[in-house]
């Protein structure tokens, strides 16, 4: 399932105090990981068939998962402080992997990016009809597709700004980062 | 809602009902993002950090590509234990062994004092 329709104009700071029930807090745990069942399903097919993974092997990836998406994260959010912008897009994504020594994930995840841009921006454009909503009047150009996978970060003008900024390094996989 | 599309050449494979065309939920994948980005501006600015729609997308191929750098690994320890089976600590040895992978030393080391505490446990329940 897509996450594209939401329509928050805040991202929801981390909560302060852990006073919260037990529901919650197993709500939360929960929230903290990727799903067990998806993580070993990579697991398993990397693995040749004769291999097995014990369950506490399954939930040590799991936790070094999601260490890895915070790792990354940081730096992309970093890098978005540096800027003096709001939104953590791909590309910012991309240029952490670079920064952090994931060198063999940037080209990859940058192909990806792209691809999933062209495919956004095709149904964006069915979708839309072709005309309204700020990324039309600010790009009435074909090319919607930095715009369409973040409806709500669109409004904003700093992301389109940025996004602008973006399109260029788009084109060529050589560029390390925008200037 | 959007429909699971192929992604012919570059990508292929997993592939499932729940969750389209990544193998991995990309709400899940917001949420862990949410948490990192926000403390990250706090600490920077204040502010708060929105997360593109984009970014989880990108996550959810990376995560794949970790995952599998980081089983390949610990399978290698595996075999060096003469086992067929992947432990925790063959997850832990795999990270000790990879500068790339030193900011999760803290997460194996935590995970493997809080469990078996030492070699010799062959009692994790395996597949």
């Amino acid at each position: 399932m897509a996450d594209h329709h939401h329509h928050h104009h805040h991202g929801h700071p981390p909560d302060g105090p852990g006073g919260a029930g037990d529901q919650l807090e197993v709500i939360k745990e929960q929230d903290r990981l990727l799903p067990i069942a998806n993580v070993g399903r990579i697991m398993k097919q990397i693995l040749p068939p004769n291999a097995k993974i014990s369950k506490e092997a399954k939930e040590t990836m799991q936790e070094c998962v999601s260490e890895f998406i915070s790792f990354v994260t940081g730096e992309a959010s970093d890098k978005c402080h540096k800027e003096k912008r709001k939104t953590v897009n791909g590309d910012d994504v991309c240029c952490a992997f670079g920064a952090l020594g994931f060198d063999d994930y940037v080209d990859p995840m940058r192909r990806y990016l792209h691809k999933y841009r062209e495919l956004e921006g095709d149904r964006a454009a069915s979708s839309r009809g072709g005309g309204g909503g700020p990324a039309g009047a600010a790009d009435p150009a074909s090319a919607s597709a930095a715009a369409g996978p973040s409806p709500s970060a669109a409004s904003a003008g700093h992301f389109m700004f940025g996004a602008a900024m973006d399109r260029p390094d788009n084109n060529s996989s050589a560029g390390a980062r925008p200037f | 809602m959007r429909q699971a599309r192929p992604y012919s050449g570059i990508f292929c494979g997993g592939v499932s009902a729940r969750t389209g065309p990544h193998a991995l939920p990309l709400a899940r994948i917001k949420k862990i993002m949410k948490r990192s980005a926000g403390e990250a501006a706090a600490a920077a600015d204040g502010g708060a950090r929105m997360i593109s729609g984009e970014a989880p997308v990108v996550f959810s191929k990376a995560c794949e590509l970790f995952v599998a750098e980081l089983t390949r690994r610990a399978w290698a320890a595996t075999l060096d234990g003469k086992r067929r089976t992947v432990h925790r600590e063959d997850v832990a040895t795999a990270v000790h062994n990879t500068d790339l992978f030193d900011f999760l030393v803290d997460v194996v080391t935590a995970d493997t004092a809080g469990g078996t505490g030492g070699g010799g446990h062959d009692g994790n329940g395996a597949l």
